[in-house]
């Protein structure tokens, strides 16, 4: 198992996350830290708090116990549009606006973050995805579901962030379009951006450079895929092999 | 006859889209019922009687102060109640209470200070300013009513509409021109995904509380030559009459709200002339049907499911 990475040389480094919503506690002490330009995968069964979790890390939830640093930087009590600031950007599983334009929903990414020139990071986000150019007016409620965690990902990226963090990106998609999210983010990977995927579908090993295993609210298992793998009991759990 | 009520309908449909608007914005972007906006509407009634009855000058000129006095109040209200509104278990159920708790006391404290006794202001009185420019216009002479399509109206109605057709528009260019207005939308979109795109929620709802509540005013300067006199209990039925428009154009979309006010001003109207004993009832009965039929409102959102 390799070990973490210390919270200076982490872009994110999470410790002991204690979180929940009211008497309800979800998340025991999770620890977790993303290093620039890696892709981790935060893997767990609905119910697992990967969401909790992501919410925490992003400062849409409070943490109650244990610290994040972002950039060597303790952001634990800061405002989300702080950490988004300080480079890290999150796609909820919702991703998108559906009443807005495709323009407005990639421009909001950059303005929300004060985003000095929109217009070129528009003309490079639809270079990357260029079905989202053809139809920059139609409202995102017109978009297919694949299309619409396309523009998730653009309106993320809009404000050029070191880290993205994506909730469940295959929810609610065919294979062929978890195919095509995989393909993006491998993509955004190779150009050395680090993302952190939280998942339930194991098909997205394949871009992950490291793996945390979320189970009940606590981390199961981190290290490498090949680790994983070679782990009987979660192969059994995971890829169903005996 | 029809003629007349139709043409009625639009004046008085347009200056309902005004009276519905700011309830709706508040709506859309909070998921607060606002039970006082009657109240606003009818304390902006009373600014424009003192400025016109008091001051001597033309009501017209109480629109700008009615905005801007009470977007300052929206504001104020907002910071005072809504952030510990939103942060309790159920903030909509909530909301509902304060609000009406809200009205009463309006309501109470406009009876200690000015009484029961209606109030209504000359007709007449209403953009005199602008006489010259309305003879240019419509013809006839400065003091008689305004003629269209061969009916006259009196000029209140014709100015009310006017200002409300203004209003909307300029509604139109802040949630549609405007970077504050495009997160505006975002946040009556999905509230949810605005705080994880990082827009400051808190503050584009602030704003959109203060504009909602000093639309509600301006729609109140014209309530005492639409409705012929206000009274502090006023905003009762204000605030009725606007939770059906809102609900029949689309409840959280502000310009449905504008089909909303025309179709009730011209159902109102069409009542009111041949079935008069009826036309209180309007509200209450549009309010069922379009729950029954179309509870979505008659813009009420489509969205293609994936």
């Amino acid at each position: 198992m390799p070990p973490s990475a210390s919270p200076a040389s982490a872009l994110l480094h999470a410790d002991g996350i204690v979180a929940g919503y009211g008497t309800m506690q979800v998340l025991w002490g999770v620890d977790l830290d993303v290093r620039p330009g890696e892709t981790v995968l935060l893997l767990g069964a609905n119910g697992a708090g990967k969401t909790t979790f992501l919410k925490t890390l992003v400062g849409l939830i409070e943490a109650r116990q244990g610290h994040i640093v972002l950039g060597g930087e303790e952001v634990t009590r800061t405002r989300s549009s702080d950490r988004m600031r300080r480079g890290m950007t999150y796609m909820s599983e919702l991703a998108v606006f559906p009443d807005l334009s495709i323009e407005e929903n990639i421009r909001i990414g950059a303005q929300a973050l004060g985003h000095a020139n929109p217009n070129a990071r528009l003309d490079e986000l639809y270079g990357l995805f260029p079905v989202l150019r053809e139809k920059r007016r139609d409202a995102a409620s017109s978009l297919s579901g694949g299309q619409r965690k396309m523009l998730g990902i653009a309106k993320a990226l809009a404000a050029e962030p070191k880290l993205l963090v994506l909730d469940e990106p295959s929810a609610g998609l065919s294979p062929l379009f978890v195919k095509e999210v995989i393909r993006v983010l491998a993509g955004l990977r190779d150009r050395g951006l680090a993302l952190l995927v939280a998942e339930q579908n194991i098909g997205f090993l394949e871009i992950a450079t490291r793996v945390f295993v979320l189970e009940g609210g606590r981390i199961r298992f981190s290290g490498t895929v090949a680790e994983m793998t070679d782990n009987e009991a979660l192969r059994r759990a995971y890829f169903g092999l005996k | 006859m029809l003629v007349y009520a139709l043409v009625a309908g639009l004046l008085f449909g347009l200056y309902f889209s005004l009276v519905g608007i700011g309830l709706n914005l508040v709506f859309g972007v909070m998921r607060i019922v606002n039970l006082a906006h009657g109240d606003f509407l009818m304390l902006g009634a009373f600014i424009a009687v003192g400025v016109s009855a008091l001051a001597g000058f033309d009501p017209l000129f109480a629109v700008p102060l009615a905005f801007v006095v009470f977007v300052l109040v929206g504001l104020v209200l907002y910071y005072l109640l809504v952030p510990r509104l939103q942060g309790s278990v159920d903030p909509e159920m909530l909301s509902i209470i304060l609000f009406f708790g809200l009205s009463q006391v309006i309501e109470a404290l406009t009876t200690i200070a000015f009484g029961t006794s209606e109030r209504s202001i000359d007709s007449g009185e209403l953009g005199k300013i602008l006489a010259g420019l309305r003879v240019h216009v419509f013809g006839g002479d400065a003091d008689g009513p305004v003629e269209l399509l061969g009916q006259s109206f009196p000029t209140s109605w014709v100015i009310s509409a006017a200002v409300s057709v203004v209003a909307i528009l300029l509604v139109y260019v802040y949630l549609y021109r405007t970077r504050l207005g495009t997160l505006t939308r975002a946040v009556m979109s999905r509230r949810e995904e605005a705080f994880a795109t990082g827009i400051n929620v808190d503050r584009v709802s602030a704003v959109a509380f203060g504009i909602g509540l000093g639309l509600a005013a301006i729609a109140g300067v014209f309530a005492p030559f639409m409705f012929g006199s206000v009274t502090p209990a006023f905003g009762e039925d204000a605030t009725v009459t606007s939770f059906a428009i809102v609900v029949l154009g689309s409840l959280g979309n502000p310009l449905g709200t504008a089909l909303g006010g025309v179709v009730y001003g011209i159902s109102y109207m069409v009542v009111q002339t041949y079935l008069s004993s009826w036309a209180d009832l309007l509200p209450y009965v549009l309010l069922i049907l379009i729950l029954l039929l179309r509870p979505s409102g008659l813009l009420g959102r489509r969205v293609r499911v994936a």
